[in-house]
């Protein structure tokens, strides 16, 4: 009884603080002021950043508060089954349906109000470690911490009870019709554990994954990516909606060597089967998440690479500051250049404003350099980039750091691109020079039939960094890696450490109504270590049917990639994060191995006969 | 016997577990009527649906055809809100099991079912009603702190603070050792004599002797009955119909 009150107490609390760290942090993100002394350009590259930072901080509070709903929901109605006999006792002396709701409600207005009674402070200590955590990725700015609001309180109380309330909702209906007979069959309730809900939400969420799989490669790249990285969600509720009919199958391949403890941990599973799909829940969860939105972000990664690889035509790239095309054109044995400088800008489509990063190009070179068609692109004009999301056609009102161009036709556009890249191209002459003075530039050279790549490398050197294009093209994929991976830590560390210790929670749980199962099978002539060692053998191989079905829910994001890159590259391209899969299994395994090995170590503690004396 | 004389009239009940080949007939049209402020005893070898027949006649088993009447009231009719009614002021259950909430007092537990309906027993009801099963000086005991026949002695006072028509008993005795069943069943004896209407199950020939009438089941149908045997008579019975 008191491990169910302290296990739902404890996801609330958790759910609580991990919402209400990620609001602040996002509230504290929005409202950042850029530091007194900056240049316009300055200004602009930092509110560019901060509205990097406040969309990923957003992906962070719509995960953690997706995390907090789902496994405060599904720890509420795991204790609810845990009390089947309980409610019915109560029904059999006379409760009335609606009592039980009641009760169940008022618990769980109790439970939020105390979860966020706790939960607030705590989310101050997750806080100051996700703000730590995005400082270290380099995310935020190095003095930024979130900022603590009055009005947090309302907030996370209000969080803490709806979240439980409506946790609660689905199991108080269920608690609500337990028969009064159940109360009298001895060996606990054999519930339907596939009930009419679960069906229902298991087929929405699956139809509603394989929806996005089937959108995503219309998408474009931007939004075909994330279509892709959201399949794990509604594809992870659907695989643990489903898990009682798939879990105790699973069961069935244990080697049927095992004998009698391999037989007593099959019989488990299948009775168990609520039980099992308790504790799979929140590692589906856990393992199609971050496997899914790491896998599906890897192939993104890896796509736009081949693309640029495939898509880049020159020998050597030049990174200096400046106008320096006509300087590298000059040197001898360069055959073309295709000098690219990089200016912030601010771009009014309709009503809405926003920053884009633009590129100064030379047309002609840039077509050659990117095998892409650019033509038109001169005077009083832009076009559309590889970034995307600028219109391809039309007009639209251009200001440069602080000069207004007022509005400019879009005349041309290449094509979007996964790598992404300049949101507009400028001809040359639209941007005076003095704001291209201390402009990033970029050249990609070709050299001349017969030139000298060292003599020419040499003569380059003079006004930048040269490297080969192959080398470039390295360095940019593992940057582009390197940033990806990071995005994948901020965004998903915290939420899968919280979906662990839902796991955790499952089990102990679980292992609180064993006591007399475990009394039984020892007065049943089983050694207490036998009795571990099947414990230790049912919880791996849930845990190995929660790792396989959350690997299908990540399964389904790959596909979305899969089917998106190929859309979009005309590659396929699917990369899997083996090292990330192999430790994800390992800590998964780890951990229900350890706390199952615990759990049932001290309830078979007391001697057994005193537990099956005790017939309350 | 009329009408107004029977506590619970089973009119023609059926009920069937499973379907097809699988199907088990546990109560088989069974026509029986329970005495007004009787005891009568249900026995019959181990599944010849003795706990069916109970649980069909005190409504927390639908039957799949008949009718059954608490007095008056058609329970197969009743809605849940009804049956849960029925619950709180005319039925009482006593259980092998005794099915006491763990966490509560013995007077805690005594006190629940009033508490459900909406009331607040006074500590006085609560005690003599403690006190009627011997169990004054155990009010602030929980369950795992009395003994199997002190729990079920608890159970008791609970079905019977409501005062209910009928107190319907599964095997009250079937977990007991004979002396604190011995107690148990005097317990019985006495509320039966007082004109508490109570169904008791039992495979214990003993315990049924001490009932007004016994009623035998074998394959979910009524094969016997009798008024008045000793234990010794029972048994034999019994012991024809295995
Ligand atoms: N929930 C159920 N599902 C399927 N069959 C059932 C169920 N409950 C009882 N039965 C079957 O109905 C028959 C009668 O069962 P019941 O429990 O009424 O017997 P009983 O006379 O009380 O036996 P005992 O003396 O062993 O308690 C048995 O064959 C039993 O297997
Ligand atoms: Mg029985």
């Amino acid at each position: 009884m008191i491990a169910l009150f302290a296990g739902s107490l404890l996801s609330v609390t958790l759910g609580v603080a991990l919402v209400q760290s990620s609001l602040l942090l996002l509230i504290t993100a929005a409202t950042l002021d850029p530091p007194a002394g900056l240049g316009a350009a300055e200004r602009m590259e930092f509110s560019d950043n901060v509205t990097a930072a406040v969309a990923m901080l957003g992906v962070i509070l719509g995960i953690a508060t997706f995390l907090a709903g789902f496994i405060i929901s599904s720890t509420f109605a795991f204790t609810v089954a845990q009390r089947r006999r309980d409610f019915a006792l109560l029904r059999l002396v006379g409760a009335g349906r609606g009592q039980v709701r009641m009760r169940l409600l008022r618990e769980a207005v109790v439970l939020g109000g105390l979860g966020a009674a706790i939960g607030v402070p705590a989310g101050l200590v997750v806080m100051a470690a996700q703000a730590a955590l995005m400082r270290r990725m380099g995310f935020v700015p190095a003095g930024f911490a979130g900022e603590w609001r009055p009005w947090i309180l309302a907030v996370s109380f209000g969080t803490g009870i709806a979240l439980s309330l409506a946790g609660a909702m689905v199991a108080a209906h269920r608690a609500a019709r337990v028969l009064p007979l159940e109360a009298l069959r001895e060996t606990g309730a054999a519930a339907r554990v596939m009930t009419a809900t679960r069906w229902i939400a298991g087929l929405i969420f699956l139809g509603g994954a394989l929806a996005l799989i089937i959108v995503a490669p219309v998408g474009g790249p931007g939004g075909g990516a994330a279509m892709a990285m959201n399949v794990p969600m509604p594809a992870a509720i659907a695989a643990a909606a489903l898990s009682p009919l798939i879990v105790p199958l699973l069961g069935r391949l244990l080697p049927t060597g095992s004998g009698v403890i391999g037989a007593l941990a099959r019989a488990n599973l299948w009775d168990a089967r609520r039980r099992s799909a308790s504790v799979a829940a929140p590692l589906i969860v856990l393992v199609g998440l971050v496997v899914g939105t790491a896998a599906a972000g890897a192939s993104f990664t890896d796509a736009g690479i081949g693309e640029l690889q495939r898509q880049t035509r020159a020998d050597l790239v030049v990174t200096a500051t400046g106008p320096v095309g006509p300087a590298i054109a000059a040197v001898p044995g360069v055959a073309s250049a295709s000098t690219e400088l990089s200016v912030p800008a601010t771009v009014d489509v309709g009503d809405e404003s926003f920053s884009v990063s633009a590129l100064v190009v030379d047309p002609a070179a840039y077509a050659r350099a990117h095998s892409v068609e650019l033509a038109g692109l001169r005077g009083h004009a832009v076009a559309a980039g590889p970034g995307g999301e600028v219109p391809a056609k039309g007009s639209v009102r251009l200001a440069l750091p602080d000069l207004d161009l007022g509005a400019v036709p879009v005349v041309a556009s290449v094509p979007a691109t996964i790598s992404g890249g300049a949101n507009l191209l400028l001809p040359p002459g639209l941007v005076p020079d003095r704001l291209l003075a201390a402009a990033p530039a970029q050249s990609f050279v070709t050299l001349a039939p017969g030139a000298s790549a060292g003599t020419v490398r040499a003569a380059l050197a003079r006004i930048g960094t040269v490297a080969t294009a192959g080398d470039w093209l390295r360095a940019d994929a593992t940057a582009r890696s390197e940033v990806n991976n990071k995005i994948m830590v901020s965004v998903m560390g915290i939420g899968a450490l919280y979906a662990l210790i839902g796991v955790v929670n499952s089990i102990v749980i679980g292992a609180a109504a064993r006591r007399r199962e475990f009394a039984a099978a020892r007065v049943g002539g089983l050694t207490r270590s036998q009795v571990l060692r099947a414990a230790l053998v049912e919880s791996s191989a849930v845990t190995v049917a929660g790792i396989l079905l959350g690997g299908l829910a990540a399964a389904g994001a790959l596909i979305a990639a899969a089917r998106t890159t190929s859309a979009v590259t005309g590659t396929t391209t699917v990369t899997m994060p083996w090292t990330l899969i192999g430790a994800v299994c390992a800590v998964a395994l780890l951990v229900t191995g350890t706390t199952s090995l615990i759990t049932s170590w001290s309830a078979t503690r007391p001697a057994p006969i005193l537990l099956l004396a005790a017939r309350e | 016997m009329t009408r107004a004389d029977a506590a619970v009239t089973l009119s023609a009940i059926s009920r069937v577990y499973g379907r097809g080949n699988a199907a088990v007939r546990a109560v088989d049209n069974v026509t029986l009527e329970f005495a007004r402020g009787a005891w009568t005893a249900v026995m019959g070898p181990s599944g010849s649906g003795k706990s069916t027949l109970l649980h069909c006649a005190a409504g927390l088993e639908r039957v799949d055809s008949g009718r059954v009447l608490l007095g008056d009231t058609d329970l197969t009719a009743a809605r849940d809100r009804e049956l849960t009614a029925l619950r709180r002021t005319r039925i009482g259950f006593v259980f092998q099991s005794f099915n006491l909430i763990g966490s509560m007092t013995a007077a805690q537990n005594v006190a629940l079912p009033l508490r459900l309906a909406g009331h607040r027993p006074s500590a006085g009801l609560v005690r003599d009603t403690l006190a009627a099963v011997g169990l004054a000086d155990r009010a602030k005991h929980r369950p795992r702190e009395l003994s199997g026949g002190q729990q079920q002695r608890v159970a008791i006072a609970r079905a019977m603070i409501t005062k209910p028509d009928v107190l319907f008993a599964d095997e009250p005795t079937g977990a007991l050792d004979s002396s604190a069943a011995a107690v148990v069943l005097d317990l019985l004896r006495t509320m039966a004599s007082g004109g508490q209407s109570i169904v008791m199950v039992s495979h214990d020939p003993v315990a049924a002797s001490r009932a007004d009438a016994v009623v035998f089941l074998r394959d979910g149908r009524v094969v016997d009955r009798v008024a008045g045997a000793d234990a010794l008579e029972i048994a034999g019975r019994l012991a024809s119909l295995a």
